[in-house]
Parts: C-alpha cells; sequence; structure tokens
C-alpha cells in the first residue's frame, strides 16, 4: 500500500509562477554579466539568485505533475530534469551571451521529447506531461546555469573549462572538448566542469528541485508552505555552492555570495518554521502520543 | 612491486573506512526512518495509529548520501585547490555535507507532519531536539569516511580519471544503496513490525501498524538505531566495506594484465561468484524453511 498524493488547489496560479520564476531566473542570470562589464566577479552571486528562482517554479512544476499519483516519482522528477540540463547548459554555454535563451530552447525541445517518449511510448498518460517535462528541463538548465555562473563568475564555456588564474599564458588544447583555451595557472582540471564541481551543482540542484513537495506532500500540503521550502533549500544549496567558488572567485566576491546566501536562507528558513507552526495539526514538546480523538 | 604492496595497503584502509562509513549511514538512516520503510511511518497516521517516529521525508538514500558525500567531497575539492591540509579540507567539506543534511531532515520531517494535520498527527519538536544531534553526527562520520576513501582513490591509486566530487558522487550513491538494500529490510520488515507472527510477513490489513510502544514508555526512533545497529548497521557495513575493498582489489592487482582488460575481468568473475553465492544462499533458505505457514495449520 502506497500514500496516497494529495496536493491543495487555489493558491497562485501555476501560470503566473512560472512567468514569475523564468523572468526573474534568465535576468538575474544575466545580471552576472555585470562582473565582465564591471571587471570584478562580486556579481556572481546573482546567479544563485536566478537559480533559486528556477527552482521555485520548478518545485511548483513538481507538484503539478505529481499529484497525478507519482509518490516514488517525486525524487526521480528531479533526477531527470537536471539529467536534460545538463546536456542543455553545457551545450548553451558556447553561445556567449545568447547562452541562457540557448539553455531554454534546448531544455524545452529535450524536454518536450522525454515527456512525449514517457506519455505516449512508456504510456504514463499524464495530460501534464510534456508541458512538465519542458518546464523541468528548463528549470534543470537554469538552474545548472546559475550555479555555475555562480561559482566561476561567467557562464562562458571557456571561463568554465579553465580555471581563472594569473601567471604566465600558455596555450592549452583540450582534444575531448576540440577547443583551444589560453589561461595560466592550472588548467581543465582545476576548472568548474575539468574539477567535477558541476557534478556537484548537479546533485545540489537535483535535491532541491525534488525536495519540497516531496517533504510536504500530504492532504493538508499548502502552496505558500511549499513554496517556502523552495526558496529555502535553494538558499542552502546556494551556501555549499558559495563555499566552492572560493576556489574560483576571488575571496570578497565569493564571501559575498557566501552572506547573502546565508541571511536568505537564515530568512526563508525561520518563516518556514512559522507556516509548520501554522499548518500542523498541534505542535508539542516532549508530549506523550495522543490518541486520534484526543485520549 | 612497491607499487602495489602500497596499492594492497590502501585498498585495506579504505575497505576498513567503507566499512565504517556504511554502518555510520545504515544506523542514521534507521534513526531518521529514511527510504523505503519510511512509507510505513508516513501511512500510521492516516490509519490512526498516531506515533513519535522521525518522519524523516528526503528522497530514497541513494541519491540522498550521493547528495551529502558529493557536497562533502565538492567543498574538501575547493579547500584543496586553495591549499588546504587536506585532513582539513575534508573535515570541512563533512562539515558544510552534515549541515545540509541536518536542514534537510528537520524540513523533512516538519513538512510531512504538518501535512497530516487533517489525521490528528501532532508535530512532536522534542522529536526533532533529541534526534537530530544525533543522525548528524552518524551522517558525519558516513560522509567523512567515504570522502576520505574518495580521497585516496583519487590522489593515491591514480587507477581512475576523475575528479574527487564526482568520486564523492558515485561513492555517495554506491553507500546510499548499499545501507538501504542491505540495513532496512531489517528495520522495516522487521523492528517496524515486531507486533506480528515472525516471519508472516505483513498482511495489507497490518499497513501502518508499526510499533509504536516500546517496553516501557513510547518508541522512539532512538530506540529504532538501538536495534538496528546490532546487525543491520554492520551488514551494511560489510556490504559496503566489501563493494570498496573488492573494487580496489581487483582494480590494483589486475590493472596491467591482459592489455588492460584484467580488472574488468576479474570484476565480471567476481560478480559471476557473487551471483552463484546469492542463488545457493536463497535457494537453501527456502528448502530449509519453507513458505510459511501458520502454526494451526502446521500442528
Amino acid at each position: 500500500m502506497t500514500v496516497k498524493i494529495e496536493a491543495s488547489s487555489g493558491g497562485m496560479p501555476h501560470n503566473t509562477i512560472m512567468m514569475y520564476g523564468l523572468i526573474v531566473s534568465v535576468v538575474c542570470i544575466y545580471l552576472t554579466y555585470l562582473n565582465q562589464l564591471t571587471d570584478t566577479q562580486w556579481f556572481a552571486f546573482f546567479g544563485g539568485i536566478g537559480a533559486i528562482a528556477a527552482l521555485w517554479w520548478g518545485s511548483d512544476t513538481i507538484k503539478h505533475l505529481c499529484s497525478y499519483g507519482l509518490g516514488t516519482g517525486v525524487p526521480s522528477a528531479g533526477m531527470i530534469a537536471f539529467g536534460i540540463g545538463a546536456i542543455a547548459m553545457v551545450f548553451a554555454t558556447k553561445f556567449d551571451i545568447a547562452t541562457p535563451i540557448v539553455a531554454i530552447i534546448i531544455a524545452g525541445i529535450i524536454g518536450a521529447i522525454i515527456g512525449y517518449i514517457a506519455n505516449s511510448i512508456v504510456n504514463m498518460n499524464i495530460p501534464v506531461m510534456v508541458m512538465s517535462m519542458c518546464e523541468l528541463a528548463i528549470v534543470g538548465a537554469l538552474t545548472m546555469l546559475g550555479f555555475s555562473a555562480m561559482c566561476a563568475g561567467s557562464f562562458g564555456f571557456n571561463n568554465l573549462v579553465v580555471a581563472a588564474g594569473s601567471g604566465e599564458v600558455i596555450m592549452a588544447i583540450i582534444p575531448e572538448l576540440g577547443v583551444i583555451v589560453q589561461s595560466g595557472g592550472p588548467l581543465f582540471g582545476a576548472s568548474v566542469i575539468g574539477g567535477s564541481v558541476l557534478a556537484v551543482i548537479f546533485i545540489l540542484g537535483a535535491m532541491a528541485l525534488q525536495h519540497p513537495f516531496n517533504a510536504c506532500l500530504g492532504p493538508n500540503e499548502s502552496q505558500d508552505r511549499t513554496l517556502m521550502l523552495a526558496a529555502e533549500v535553494g538558499f542552502l544549496s546556494m551556501i555549499a555552492v558559495a563555499v566552492m567558488s572560493y576556489a574560483f572567485i576571488d575571496g570578497l566576491s565569493a564571501t559575498i555570495a557566501l552572506v547573502v546566501s546565508l541571511l536568505g536562507w537564515y530568512y526563508t528558513f525561520t518563516q518556514y518554521v512559522a507556516l509548520s507552526k501554522r499548518d500542523a495539526f498541534m505542535w508539542l514538546d516532549a508530549k506523550p502520543i495522543r490518541e486520534v480523538g484526543g485520549k | 612491486m612497491e607499487e602495489i604492496v602500497l596499492g594492497i595497503g590502501i585498498t585495506a584502509l579504505a575497505g576498513a573506512l567503507a566499512t565504517i562509513a556504511g554502518a555510520a549511514e545504515d544506523t542514521e538512516s534507521d534513526i531518521g526512518s529514511q527510504g523505503d520503510p519510511n512509507s510505513q511511518v508516513q501511512l500510521a497516521p492516516q490509519m490512526g495509529y498516531i506515533h513519535r517516529i522521525f518522519n524523516k521525508a528526503i528522497s530514497g538514500e541513494p541519491p540522498a548520501y550521493a547528495a551529502w558525500c558529493a557536497i562533502g567531497a565538492g567543498v574538501a575539492w575547493a579547500f584543496l585547490q586553495i591549499g588546504y591540509n587536506p585532513a582539513l579540507a575534508i573535515i570541512l567539506g563533512s562539515i558544510v555535507a552534515v549541515f545540509v543534511q541536518g536542514i534537510y531532515c528537520i524540513s523533512g520531517y516538519l513538512g510531512r507532519t504538518a501535512s497530516l494535520a487533517k489525521f490528528e498527527q501532532p508535530v512532536y519538536i522534542d522529536i526533532i531536539k533529541s534526534l537530530l544531534s544525533v543522525t548528524m553526527a552518524h551522517a558525519f562520520i558516513a560522509i567523512f569516511c567515504t570522502v576520505t576513501v574518495c580521497y585516496l582513490m583519487a590522489t593515491v591509486l591514480h587507477a581512475q580519471p576523475f575528479a574527487l566530487p564526482i568520486l564523492g558522487l558515485l561513492w555517495g550513491l554506491a553507500l546510499g544503496a548499499a545501507g538501504s538494500a542491505t540495513g532496512n529490510p531489517f528495520y522495516g520488515k522487521e523492528r517496524q513490525y515486531q507486533n506480528q507472527n515472525f516471519g508472516a510477513g505483513v498482511p495489507i490489513s497490518a499497513s501502518g501498524n508499526i510499533v509504536r510502544y516500546a517496553e516501557a514508555g513510547e518508541r522512539s526512533s532512538l530506540d529504532n538505531g538501538w536495534f538496528t545497529t546490532k546487525f543491520a548497521g554492520p551488514a551494511s557495513g560489510i556490504c559496503f566495506g566489501l563493494i570498496v575493498f573488492l573494487e580496489l582489489w581487483r582494480t590494483v592487482l589486475f590493472e596491467t594484465s591482459l592489455g588492460g582488460w584484467g580488472a574488468i575481468v576479474a570484476g565480471i568473475v567476481l560478480i559471476l561468484i557473487f551471483a552463484v553465492i546469492n542463488l545457493w544462499v536463497e535457494k537453501w533458505g527456502r528448502e530449509t524453511y519453507g513458505p510459511y505457514t501458520s502454526e494451526e495449520a502446521s500442528s
């Protein structure tokens, strides 16, 4: 016997959440471009904010999709979203300034194909499947792009495969990737992609995407609590990414990102606990089992 | 020759660390009630059984431990890049990972329990206060040992091309899978259902009727940890320890033979040996004990 999945209705319409999430995410990821314009790395944290906006939207999409009875499928939905997102995001980083837009288009196409396969060939027959897989793939791509930009200082491909470092300029050819890159110091092995930091971003994002609805599902699930948890786990992931960014960007910029993420996390966490207190049947401290009916 | 001796030494050390990691991981997940047994903990209030068990609703153990170990390895890798001492870097990485793990535990318990308000399940906030530190401590041991194993693989053995963070992801996944497959039945099928006849399985009518009262007072998840540490924890530890040990052992010894294919052939042979052992154990178990019969039917 499995747990019946129930989700609340009402609240903010899903399409409104999608519009807010998409716009805020893309705008924030573009704001990391201020780093290039001002020749600093102070604005890297905007990538993290963009990723959180995408996760916030994605957790509502998961709720939308999984309310069709996908009980154990909730965590899996997060994993497949980031699997698609990883492909789209790495491909898109080759397009310089157009990167976020290309990531959205590629992820949308792959997501639609996978959604079609799941719905029509595997016969899952969920009406919102194709649209949801599209959305989840875009969320995955934008989240990975945002966190990568936050980690490395920008979302350009060359910046993700070559570690930043001063020193003499060395030409290096990475045959697996077919690119010629120029930099000093340790190269591919110390970069976001070469050092596999992208793998950590993948799992951080996938966990943060599936956790809000997975943790809050049940008959008394409420949208504001689930979305607050989405923001909370987003900031929590951002803390981990901020700590890792010390290896790529200068100490001051990484510290700005860490402080922003800690403040955001503290606020959303206290809000989430308050909302849980509001929704809970009773809030008891060191009390015995209270049988149904109050016996 | 000297290299092989060093390799075998590292293999033994990694196997020992993995054994500790496996035991700590399973005990942590049983105290927190993570993985498949949690569906019964979640179901109990819906069937009218209000309980005081930690309902730690994070995804299954393999993705969860992949996340914790990847965070630990990723942060450790970052600190190694900026020149920290390896021991300190791994400890700092494990601390960040265990912080994330603890926050996920709190939000999982609060979220699921608050969503069960319709069934009159209260949020017992003292469960978090008393059990969170215990699960975080066990998770720290599991993460620290696994990241150390990954560090040994990445720096000393050079047997693979992967960087530390992706090794953390892969071995964390293996750790969670080992603990989930080996340890969980002991908690989910045995400890939660001590009120059923031994060996009877759990009929649908008993779903959610988990043991809620202890020998004295009420059962807490700490009692479950105490119980599963005796058998499920060590069993998971041996499972994960054997996986890590045999994986490194075959690589260190046979990597250069047969033009690089030696380690792969050895791996296939090991899988076949274990398949035969598993088949034999299952056949022996079924032939010796047979299908379950109730006492009236057998007498």
